[in-house]
């Protein structure tokens, strides 16, 4: 049986049918095109395939698709605006901590959640907030120092 | 196979008469940390999914000096919670360390005890404060202390179509303490896990409370090491002597995490560990 979907996607409407077995993640990658978010373990193991559920990080593969009725998701698609890059997806260029970029979607949008409720983390805290995003390039130290500067201010498309 | 249906009732009456109506055939989605990978990887095949986060069970509460706690309060709510840190720390620290954010968000607390996990963490701290789950089918409420809920591996006393819909903990007397080990700090499963409660009168223990877990197939408690501490001083021997004693009531297993033999030989130093902490002794 299929079911009628609405919710909030990168601030849009989105509307798709839907089985009660699919998970976020099969809406979006294979309904809605939508695909920063990856298909690593499909066990909420690794992280890559991490959004926003009205603002909190969740793990898209674990999440069934008809609970999302109603609520606010956000994917990497909605970071950049008006052509610019959100300031973490330039940091993260500038830092070189995209190496196979598999993971990156999934590292960005825990970053995005903890910088939104804390605009000055500690290192201990970014650190805390990837726990759960693994890199098998293991561009930790990139990632981790990306994110710092985009705290500090250092990043260079600031002020956005 | 017939096509699966979903309900996400948001009134409580309707749900409990659907899980009545489909009893066995229903699954219980709040969370889906535990339920969805069984969906995904170990190609479980619902034939009714009933949907339990729309019931206005995500709450934490004072009454009568007990803390209840809503089935479908997420690990990330009860890790924030002043109230829970104030009047059950260990469960708030339990609920801190597991999984990672994207976990905790969406992981429920009724979700970590009904999927009964030998290795479920706020079961440990649970079990030490004496909680009580206050479970409701279409035949009506009944209460059923933790320490009797768990009856094996992914076993419990829930019936077809009963739902745990609150956990109410009695004022926790004395300290409580939780540890966890784990392969590594984050997104972990336990090694072994330990909570315990020294409630201390004068120099001497009054009452204690051992639970342990990922060491047996369910979280246990450890009467017999309890009894050991009552009417005793804090004592570093005493407290090395009721580990083994604890541990003597384990059935830890070989699995990919760690080994049988390690788990008696950390589970016993984690347990004495977490004592020393409960009688404020000083770490060695």
């Amino acid at each position: 049986m299929k079911y009628a979907l609405s919710f909030i996607l990168n601030d849009l409407p989105a509307d798709v049918l839907v089985k009660p077995t699919d998970t976020l993640l099969d809406v979006l990658r294979e309904k809605l095109g939508v695909v920063s978010p990856k298909r690593g373990c499909d066990t909420g193991d690794c992280g890559a395939c991490t959004v926003l559920l009205e603002g909190e990080p969740v793990r898209s593969c674990l999440t069934i698709a008809l609970t999302v009725a109603g609520k606010a998701v956000e994917t990497v698609e909605g970071l950049s605006q008006d052509g610019k890059l959100h300031p973490l997806q330039q940091s993260f260029h500038e830092h070189y901590a995209a190496q196979c970029g598999f993971c990156t979607p999934g590292m960005l949008m825990s970053a995005k959640a903890l910088l939104d409720k804390n605009p000055k983390p500690t290192r201990e805290e970014i650190v805390e907030a990837i726990s759960g995003n693994l890199c098998r390039c293991g561009a930790y130290e990139e990632i981790v120092e990306a994110i710092a500067a985009v705290a500090s201010g250092r990043g260079k498309e600031q002020g956005r | 196979m017939k096509e699966a249906m979903y309900f996400g009732e948001t009134e409580m009456g309707k749900a409990i008469k659907l899980l009545g109506q489909y009893r066995k055939k229903a699954v219980i989605l709040a969370g889906g940390t535990d339920l969805v990978p069984k969906i995904n990887y170990y190609k479980l095949k619902p034939e009714i999914l009933v949907y339990i986060g729309k019931l206005g069970l995500d709450y934490i509460r004072e009454k009568n000096r007990k803390l209840l706690i809503g089935a479908t309060t997420s690990m990330a709510k009860i890790a924030a919670s002043k109230l829970v840190a104030r009047k059950a720390g260990a469960l708030a620290e339990a609920a801190r360390q597991a999984g990672t954010s994207a976990i905790r968000t969406a992981a429920t607390i009724g979700g970590n005890l009904a999927n009964a996990s030998p290795a479920a963490d706020l079961a440990t701290p649970l079990l030490a404060m004496d909680a009580e789950l206050l479970l409701r089918s279409d035949k009506g409420k009944r209460t059923v202390p933790l320490k009797d809920f768990f009856t094996g591996p992914g076993k419990t006393v829930l019936r077809p179509g009963e739902l745990i819909v609150e956990i109410a903990i009695p004022p926790a007397k004395g300290k409580t303490v939780f540890l966890k080990l784990g392969r590594r700090k984050a997104m972990t499963l336990s090694v072994v896990n330990v909570a315990v409660r020294l409630e201390m009168g004068g120099k001497k223990c009054q009452d204690a409370r051992i639970a342990m877990g990922s060491v047996a197939p369910t979280p246990l408690r450890c009467l017999r090491a309890e009894e050991l501490l009552k009417g005793r001083g804090p004592d570093r021997a005493l407290f090395a002597q009721c580990s083994v004693e604890a541990m003597a009531a384990c059935n830890p297993v070989d699995d990919q995490r760690a080994t049988a033999w390690y788990r008696r030989r950390a589970g016993t130093a984690l347990l004495a560990r977490a004592l020393a902490q409960a009688a404020g002794l000083a770490e060695e």
